[in-house]
């Protein structure tokens, strides 16, 4: 074991010889409903590369409380410990919370394949649900057997998906579908955990960046949450269904709302290849271009004329179906560009669209309220943005299979993570991995591919008057 | 005056349906015998010739209920195929679940009854409700006994009776929309208990050899 590491494991907080205090704050974990599900059982810290992550977790966390005194400190320390006893015992984060593990064990040689592979797999675990279990899950929400509601229903899982399963059926008219079950009552088991996880972090507000850094997490649960809502899934799936023509090859599946609720999701199932699947079977440079250009157009028209942005890039989510079309899976975690957001985003356009650094670093520091004297955090954060903007800068092809672009900006955000500059609006982790997801899928593809034409028509369905930037 | 079977039926359903009506409007609790009859047409000492208590009304239609649903439950057994076979978490889940369903009208005055009849905490004895802890557990020694654990000690029976009518009584008072909550917890208790019972038949088995 390399020495930071086990240096990390030391930082944990120790098993207190006193009893962890629990905060006046907490009535709701003595009240919470009777855990649900085996969850419980599967401890989420239980392993090496999970405990590297918690330790990781608490190290970045302390660093906010170097300047605090030490009784400040003291109290600090207990409600970290508490918070972390309490992640232990949310087993549905186990795989995401290993996985990040496993990827900051060798940090910070992280390779962009580790990268990409932390993301793909960052989702909620969910036991699986045995047919009984199933039957009464769909009879309780749709008012009806299984076999009474369709023609037919495999009784076997094709999937597994964020918090329950996949399986494959057909509608009494014909149409192969895609059913996605949640499993019972874990939405709402969430919900109270994180909440109970917030509360104990509460009492830490010492730190300067603690409010900013308390809303992301704020923005992070209620996304975590909306991923629970299979009925906002099914709205987001319906709008982006709109926003393609045929001409586009991309296709989003229907939704079939007799047969969907909060915790049932009936969508048109598209058969193709995963993008896995894909690369598998060693595909020319043209036909992973075309993907590739798919997904961005995807991507970008989700953003400009949706005004929605795409975050859960994960190979399994894309299709390439037989006709050459793409297949664009899984909605249950946008981000909506609304009113201030939506500003923002139209104030990013003109250092998108110029290029020019002095542009750039004035959205920069409005976006994480920048103050004129921290000259290394502006000078980072310009860094880490002009990467992320790069592609679309070039102008002409960019090579997203370049692996020392790619480890430059995994450097950067790493870089970001050391020195604690969490300061940036509530949506920022959130934003952060829509863009690190859709740069692992171009680098997984080794794609080449002009993104500033791509972009240039998409910015288009904005309506928004670009005279005074925008190149002719 | 002779009263024929088909007449006692009538009357027996004026009843049930009276009492149900006055359980959902008003609950169990402040619901007499006396309310019954009245509503029902009939006099009190008519009523006590069909039901000695109110507490018996519940019971007979529990059993009504529990049988529908032991039928049900049989004829999807039937349905499923031999090599779909489930394990014996799952069979017991999917008994427990096809009373649930027809146990679900009966829903909101059912945890008085519980409480009162089919709680561990009752002694034994002849009534309708002794009858319906006879017949599930039955039912629940043969499942067992078909998923290869042939003697279950009255220690089990009990542990599961226990659990059976805990999940029960949580489902009577389950706030949960659509009572998910319960489902999650049948499925996390009863892989438990049959983990346990398994494991206990193996051990056993163990030490013996």
């Amino acid at each position: 074991m390399p020495a930071n590491i086990a240096e990390l494991i030391a930082a944990l907080p120790a098993e207190a010889d006193e009893q962890a205090t629990v905060p006046d704050e907490l009535p709701t974990l003595c009240v919470s409903p009777i855990p649900v599900g085996r969850f419980r059982r599967l401890s989420a810290l239980g392993t090496l590369q999970a405990k590297i992550a918690a330790a990781y977790l608490f190290r970045w966390l302390r660093g906010w409380f170097q300047s605090a005194d030490e009784s400040k400190r003291t109290l600090a320390d207990a409600h970290w410990r508490n918070a972390l006893r309490m992640l232990d015992s949310m087993g549905y984060l186990r795989g995401a919370v290993m996985k990040i593990g496993q990827t900051l064990a060798n940090f910070p040689d992280i390779a962009p394949r580790e990268f990409v592979e932390t993301l793909e797999k960052l989702h909620f675990d969910a036991p699986a649900m045995h047919w009984s279990l199933l039957r009464e899950t769909v009879f309780a929400e749709l008012g009806d057997e299984p076999r009474n509601l369709f023609a037919a229903f495999n009784e076997r899982a094709f999937a597994a998906a964020s918090l329950g399963q996949v399986h494959g059926a057909q509608l009494r008219t014909g149409e192969e579908v895609a059913v996605k079950i949640q499993y019972p009552g874990i939405a709402r088991a969430i919900d109270a955990d994180f909440r109970n996880l917030f509360l104990f972090m509460l009492p830490a507000r010492l730190s300067a960046d603690w409010e900013n850094t308390k809303d992301q997490f704020d923005d992070l649960q209620r996304r975590l949450t909306q991923e629970t809502d299979y009925e906002l899934e099914a709205t987001n799936l319906r709008k982006a269904r709109a926003l393609f023509r045929e001409e586009d090859g991309i296709v989003v599946p229907q939704v079939y709302p007799q047969y969907s609720t909060s915790r049932v999701l009936t969508m048109e199932r598209l058969e193709g290849h995963h993008l896995r699947d894909f690369m598998a079977r060693k595909p020319s440079p043209e036909e992973r271009n075309e993907v590739a250009l798919k997904i961005l157009r995807a991507w970008y028209r989700l953003m400009y004329a949706g005004r929605m942005l795409y975050v859960d890039f994960h190979p399994g989510n894309f299709l390439v179906l037989p006709d050459g079309r793409l297949g664009v899976l899984d909605f249950g975690f946008m981000i909506a560009l609304e009113g201030a957001e939506w500003e923002l985003f139209r104030k990013i356009d003109r250092p998108l669209t110029t290029g020019r650094q002095e542009d750039r670093i004035a959205v920069v520091k409005e976006w994480c309220d920048i103050r004129d004297d921290e000259t290394d955090r502006l000078r980072l954060m310009d860094d880490f943005t002009a990467w992320e903007w790069m592609a679309r800068y070039r102008g002409g092809e960019f090579d997203f299979g370049d692996e020392a672009e790619f480890r430059l900006g995994i450097n950067l955000f790493a870089e970001l993570i050391r020195r604690r500059y969490s300061r940036a609006r509530p949506n920022t982790p959130a934003i952060a991995r829509s863009q690190f997801g859709m740069r692992s899928i171009m680098y997984l593809l080794k794609a080449k591919v002009d993104v500033w034409s791509l972009a240039e028509e998409e910015v288009k369905a904005t309506g928004w008057d670009r005279s005074d930037y925008a190149v002719k | 005056m002779r009263i024929t079977a088909d007449e006692k039926r009538a009357t027996r359903r004026r009843i049930v349906e009276a009492a149900v009506d006055l359980f959902r409007s008003q609950g169990f609790e402040t619901t007499t015998t006396r309310d019954i009859a009245r509503a029902a047409g009939i006099a009190v000492g008519t009523l006590f010739n069909y039901f000695e208590t109110k507490e018996a009304l519940v019971a007979s239609l529990a059993a009504e209920a529990l049988s529908r649903a032991h039928a049900a439950w049989k004829r999807e057994r039937e349905r499923t195929s031999l090599n779909q076979r489930p394990g014996l978490d799952e069979d017991l889940f999917s008994l427990v679940a096809a009373e649930l369903r027809q146990l679900r009208p009966l829903r909101k005055f059912l945890s008085p009854f519980i409480e009162t009849i089919l709680s561990p905490l009752v002694a034994a004895r002849k009534s309708a409700a002794d009858e319906l802890r006879v017949a599930h557990l039955e039912r629940v020694t043969e499942l067992v006994g078909r998923h290869g654990v042939a003697d279950v000690t009255p220690v089990a029976l009990q542990m599961y009776w226990a659990l059976y009518t805990g999940a029960l009584a949580f489902w009577a008072v389950d706030r949960s929309p659509r009572q998910e909550d319960t489902l999650a917890l049948l499925d996390e208790s009863l892989q438990m208990f049959s983990a346990w019972l398994q494991g206990q038949t193996d051990g056993s088995k163990t030490e013996r050899s």
